[in-house]
């Protein structure tokens, strides 16, 4: 009779389909496919595809405290009870006619002293020995090693051990008493494992410590106190590896560093009931709680040999919920990939569930996308109608490659020229470099001015400052009622000015400052770049309906020009400010089947009420430079701030690089930008867009660095050694604070110093001696010694040559000697003269000639060296991709 | 090299008190709650031993709490620590002797010598020796060259350091130790046994009627016929293990297969020590009794109770042993 005992479920060692669930009896399933001829009525379904049959029942070992199951493939289905008693009792399911089993079947361990069987465990190469873990008796042992094969007691025996057999025992003669070993005197055993690195070595959970007996001198026993005790597990993929809990903590030792444990799990808030390694998986292992519906997973796959300090590796830790109900017990499938049954706590409810694996996903550097799931890795293509060519081509790392090589970003000079770096066809980028050019350029100028004014500016930065902020702060603006130009007549629109809103102008591109002050340049360059429509509404918001007319018949008439200008020119020079002309009716609402937004914007300007200019401003085909000039000058103080606003959020939203001009090179414009980069991934722009801005603000910002970082990196991983050494000089001209300081030093072998540190000693050095009426050559040392002792450098192993490079200008140098020394330094400064040497066996030369040699030997030049130097670097190997 | 057994000094801190047989009553709650419902309470360690006198409890601070205040209760003033001798590293042949008897010499008897008194408790499980919580240092010192000491702390066991306390220590006197005390045998034999915990419910009701209803008139009747009969059971819960000592005639009582026998079945006689209540600071009771034991390798269970000493032999052995023990007895 027992009451509440807790199920547990066993897979058959052989049979893939069959496993067995204990609680108060014990039942053999068989596991299928749902619906397949082989399942009748009254299978149970354990998930969408799998059912199981019960086989047999057996309910003939009353007691039960723990069952393990033969695992040898004869006989298939003999499992060991181990009872409350402490008796173990050999039994078996569904095979009645089976003839081998049937000798071992009935056959019964009984412990001279009674006492709870706590655990039971086949040794799984000797498979006679069985080792029972029972509870404490002041004068027993509690670790007892049957083997199953012994005969049973003889009356000899019987009568020496004073054998007083209860009348349960119907039939004696299958009643063993005398086991194989005997261990752990005066103390409990709560759980067994056999070690699979030796089956001589036996892992006992004992009362308070952890135990290792070895069969072959079971004198001596190997032991760590330690209170995680329970259900001790060794990993099947590392069987140096041994899980074993006490209350809600798991703790994982490693065999051959045994003196406490390598890791301990978090700790859960019940105490746990099962842990289990999993058998087709390395490093997983699963837990189960009591009264938990979760099966807790440790994935220790990257576990590095824990041999080493005290490095505590990474697990990766999460849950799966296999059933609604509460778990009784699970157990791993033998075979099967991360597959599991589990038993519900309450009324044998199973579930057959397979844990899923987590999936590693992994991004090169160039294009290419991979995943691994399981044992499968998995090559992301994506296959469009476009074909995979133009895919890669689309891709932001191919593009990036390629602007790398087009030397994208480092023209410092023409900067608005980096967007035709990048290819010249992304209107986003041109619209940034040109942002950038303008605001550089009013940088330059103003910085200029301020020279000439002799102001210590602290304005200098307000250019960077984007124009929404710019405008923000706008005073002393003035509203003119302006004429349209060649024209007495009076407009009645508003126009607004002030120092701010032409600066602003000028950032759009709009104004220039100097001799050609006002828009006429820029009208200009757009005719000359043919770009009639937005030049004929720039002349037009600039008051000046003839000029407008103008370019558009110049469009027509140019080459490959478009006839329907001159059309559009005639209709604008029917302009007139009647409110209810039949013009005015007809353009209003005609302008909209313009398909250029251009032109369809400059009717709006004209048939909107003073103030009212939505038409334009939201025309989202218009570049929002245009619509920005086109807001500065039509826009009240009160209405600006508020347009400024609504367009930097929707810019911001949606990472168009068009905005930066609105933000600027500010926190704003990093916001905007980091948009931009979760869109596009774009860190190149980013990083080049970002180190022009004013020193030291948004550079300090983390999200900056970040892409600074990112795109090194990828320099990196595309072996553009030379563009990142490049980017990283450029970087260090605009951001200073990213100069690393240097951290090795050439040091001489007879003073100690640095060869290159004492070239800032010279010139006190040089003083010196200059007191005494010593000058120049004495100083100046050769380049093939030390600079602080002067005594030679080494020679090279190849030309046998002392090796020497002047690492730096040394300001001690005289002036004379400049002139010849120049070509003799840049010559030794090139990389073939730099020293360079094996860090194994220290041997080396220059670095040409080191090269050279390598080129056709693999071991050092040094007779009698055979330190194979080259193969050492693991970089040394590797070309970068970007050499000429 | 030898490898020295283990002496575990166990964490809970224990009580020694008597409750006298009229006033059980007033304790049945929080006895009951002690012995059968373990987890509502924190104890760990709770024993319960009825003897004609009166009801021995020997229980940890935690479980202390659950009795009440009465006159009916004396409490001994001292707070006792639990001892344990565990085989350790080496593996001990099976013709050593048990219990009390595998002790004897190496831990009562140098305890004994010392003058530290000790308070015994045999369970199904194992041997607890009680010794006063002051003599500690004095128990470490004399014992640290036999054993190697561990302290259990949180239920882990770490090295003990000897406290390094040796000046005023006394000289051991070896003299040898007669038996000072008067003895008695009754003519019951007892079982010392155990059971399973998940089927301690079961047998709830007939435990409480053993332990508390004993001296209705149906047992009064049966003691009568036998006046050497004695009345004595003893219940243990320890770390979740529970002893149980019984006579015979009430092991009858419970159903087949609930109790825990050991395959010879043996029995046990009691040998009784003490006609006046030995009090607790008298030293040297239980060496005078297990080195003789010890001697003829006979084994024993010792229970010490807040008024005598029991010991139980094995039923073979009792003639012999109350001869060993006569024959050193100044008492006669």
């Amino acid at each position: 009779i027992m009451s509440g005992s807790k199920p547990d479920i066993l897979w058959s060692p052989h049979h893939p389909d069959h496993y067995v669930i204990c609680d108060s009896e014990l039942g053999l399933y068989r596991i299928g496919p749902v619906g397949s001829s082989e399942t009748k009525a009254g299978t149970l379904p354990l998930s969408e595809e799998t059912a199981a049959t019960l086989l047999a029942i057996n309910s003939d070992t009353p007691y039960m405290k723990c069952v393990a199951w033969y695992p040898k493939h004869e006989p298939e289905c003999l499992l060991a009870v181990g009872q409350a008693n402490g008796r173990v009792v050999l039994t078996s399911l569904g095979q009645s006619h089976n003839s081998t089993c049937k000798e071992l079947v009935g056959k019964e361990f009984v412990p001279k002293h009674a006492r709870q069987c706590n655990t039971l465990a086949w040794n799984p190469v000797d498979s006679n020995l069985l080792a029972a873990g029972l509870d404490k008796h002041r004068a027993d042992f509690s670790v007892l090693i049957w083997d199953i094969s012994s005969k049973f007691s003889s009356e000899a025996s019987v009568a020496s051990e004073k054998i007083r057999l209860s009348s349960v025992d119907l039939d004696s003669s299958s009643v063993v008493t005398k086991p194989l070993y005997e261990l752990g005197q005066n103390d409990a055993c709560l759980s067994l494992c056999w070690l699979l690195r030796d089956p001589k070595l036996l892992l006992a959970g004992m009362h308070r410590n952890l135990a290792i007996f070895d069969l072959r001198n079971t004198s001596q026993k190997t032991f760590v106190n330690t209170k995680a005790i329970q259900g001790v597990t060794v990993d099947p993929h590392f069987p140096d590896r041994v899980a074993s809990f006490f209350e809600g903590q798991v703790a994982i030792w490693d065999l051959r560093k045994f003196e406490k444990p390598v890791l301990t799990l978090t700790e859960q808030p019940k105490p746990l009931t099962k842990v289990a390694w999993c058998p087709t998986r390395n490093g997983l292992l699963a837990t189960l709680t009591r009264d938990s519906n979760i099966i807790r997973l440790y994935d220790m796959q990257h576990t590095p040999t824990p041999i080493g300090d005290e490095t505590e590796p990474t697990i990766i830790e999460r849950s799966v919920q296999p059933c609604e109900s509460q778990i009784g017990s699970f157990a791993w499938h033998p075979s099967s990939q991360n597959r599991m049954v589990v038993v519900s706590a309450a009324n044998r409810v199973m579930t057959d569930f397979t844990v899923f694996e987590r999936i590693s996903l992994a991004w090169s550097s160039t294009t290419s996308l991979m995943w691994a799931c399981g044992r499968h890795l998995y090559d992301c293509v994506e296959d469009g109608a476009e074909g995979v060519e133009s895919v890669i081509e689309k891709d932001i790392a191919t593009k990036m490659r390629q602007r790398a090589q087009s030397r994208y970003g480092h023209d410092t000079v023409q900067v608005w020229r980096n967007h035709l770096l990048a290819g010249g066809n992304d209107p986003q980028l041109k619209s940034l470099w040109y942002d950038l050019f303008y605001i550089l350029l009013s940088h330059m100028k103003q910085c200029a001015e301020d020279m000439e004014l002799k102001l210590q500016g602290n304005k200098q930065s307000v250019v960077y400052s984007g124009i929404k902020n710019i405008v923000k702060t706008s005073s002393g603006t003035k509203e003119s009622r302006r004429c349209w130009n060649g024209s007495d007549r009076q407009t009645d629109l508003p126009r607004y000015d002030s120092e701010e809103r032409c600066l602003a102008l000028r950032l759009c591109g709009w104004m220039s400052r100097g001799p050609d002050i006002g828009v006429e340049v820029f009208l200009r360059s757009l005719e000359q770049d043919r770009e009639w429509e937005r030049a004929a509404a720039v002349a037009l918001f600039n008051l000046d309906i003839r000029r407008a007319i103008q370019i558009l018949n110049k469009g027509a008439t140019a080459e490959k020009g478009d006839l329907n200008l001159n059309v559009v020119a005639m209709a604008l020079s029917g302009y007139t400010d009647e409110k209810s002309s039949l013009w005015r009716e007809m353009c209003s609402s005609l302008r909209l089947q313009l398909k250029n937004p251009y032109l369809c914007v400059m009717f709006a300007f004209l048939t909107s009420e003073p103030g009212a200019y939505d038409g334009v401003l939201y025309e989202s085909s218009v570049a929002v430079r245009d619509r920005v000039a086109f807001a500065c000058m039509f826009l009240s103080d009160a209405q600006l701030p508020r347009y400024m606003d609504k367009l930097t959020n929707e810019m911001k939203e949606a990472g168009n690089l068009e905005g930066i001009l609105l933000t600027g090179l500010s926190k704003d414009g990093v916001d905007l930008m980091e948009s931009h980069v979760d869109r596009t991934g774009d860190v190149q722009t980013a990083s080049f867009c970002m180190l022009k801005g004013s020193p030291g603000e948004v550079l300090k910002d983390p999200r900056v660095q970040c892409w600074i970082e990112n795109y090194r990196n990828l320099l990196d991983a595309w072996r553009f050694w030379h563009k990142r050494a490049e980017f990283d000089i450029y970087r260090g001209k605009l951001d200073p604070s990213s100069k690393p300081l240097a951290q090795v030093f050439v040091s001489c072998n007879f003073c100690g110093k640095s060869i290159s540190y004492s070239c800032s000693a010279m010139p006190h050095q040089g003083r010196g001696f200059s007191q005494y009426g010593v000058s120049g050559s004495p100083t100046k040392s050769k380049v093939t010694s030390c600079p602080g002792c002067r005594k030679p450098l080494p020679r090279c192993a190849l030309c046998l040559m002392n090796m020497g490079t002047p690492v730096s200008n040394c300001p001690g140098t005289g002036k004379s000697d400049e002139k010849v020394d120049l070509t003799r330094e840049n010559k030794l400064a090139q990389f073939n003269n730099w020293f360079t040497w094996c860090h194994n066996c220290r041997h080396g030369g220059h670095a040409g000639h080191m090269l050279s040699w390598f080129r056709d030997h693999t071991e050092c030049p040094v007779s009698a060296c055979t330190c194979k130097c080259m193969q050492l670097d693991t970089t040394g190997n590797l070309v970068p991709s970007d050499s000429s | 090299v030898k490898q020295l057994m283990e002496l575990h000094i166990l964490e809970h801190s224990l009580k020694v008190a008597s409750i006298e047989k009229e006033g059980i009553q007033i304790c049945t709650h929080g006895l009951i709650k002690l012995a059968f419902l373990a987890s509502k309470t924190r104890c760990k360690f709770f024993s319960l031993t009825e003897t004609p006198e009166d009801y021995t409890i020997i229980v940890d601070e935690e479980g202390f709490k659950e009795l009440p205040q009465s006159e009916h209760i004396s409490v001994a003033d001292a707070t006792w620590l639990a001892l344990n001798v565990v085989s350790g590293g080496g593996n001990a042949s099976n013709s050593q002797p048990i219990g009390v008897t595998k002790i004897a010499k190496s831990v009562i008897a140098p305890l004994a010598d010392h003058n530290i008194s000790v308070f015994m408790l045999s369970t199904y499980q194992t041997d607890f020796i009680l010794v006063r919580e002051r003599d500690l240092p004095m128990v470490m010192h004399t014992l640290s060259s036999e054993f190697t000491l561990l302290r259990v702390v949180n239920g882990e066991t770490f090295a003990a350091h000897d406290l390094g306390v040796t000046n005023g220590f006394v000289k051991p006197k070896l003299v040898p130790r007669p038996i000072i005390h008067p003895l008695s045998s009754p003519s019951n034999m007892f079982c010392v046994t155990s059971l399973d915990p998940d089927t301690l419910p079961s047998v709830a009701t007939l435990l409480m009627d053993v332990m508390f209803y004993s001296g209705g008139p149906k047992e009064s009747g049966a003691s009568s016929e036998d006046s050497s009969h004695i009345r004595f059971f003893s219940f243990s819960l320890i770390e979740g293990y529970i002893s149980l000592v019984m006579d015979e005639q009430t092991t009858q009582r419970f159903p087949n297969n609930v109790l825990f026998t050991s395959a010879s079945g043996e029995l046990w006689k009691m040998v009784r020590i003490g006609g006046q209540p030995l009090g607790f600071d008298e030293c040297g009771i239980v060496a005078q009794i297990s080195e003789p034991l010890a001697t003829a390798d006979i084994p024993a269970y010792y229970i010490s109770t807040f008024k005598f000493d029991h010991a139980l032999v094995p039923e073979e052995n009792i003639q012999s042993v109350i001869g060993a023990l006569r024959t050193k007895s100044t008492a006669q």
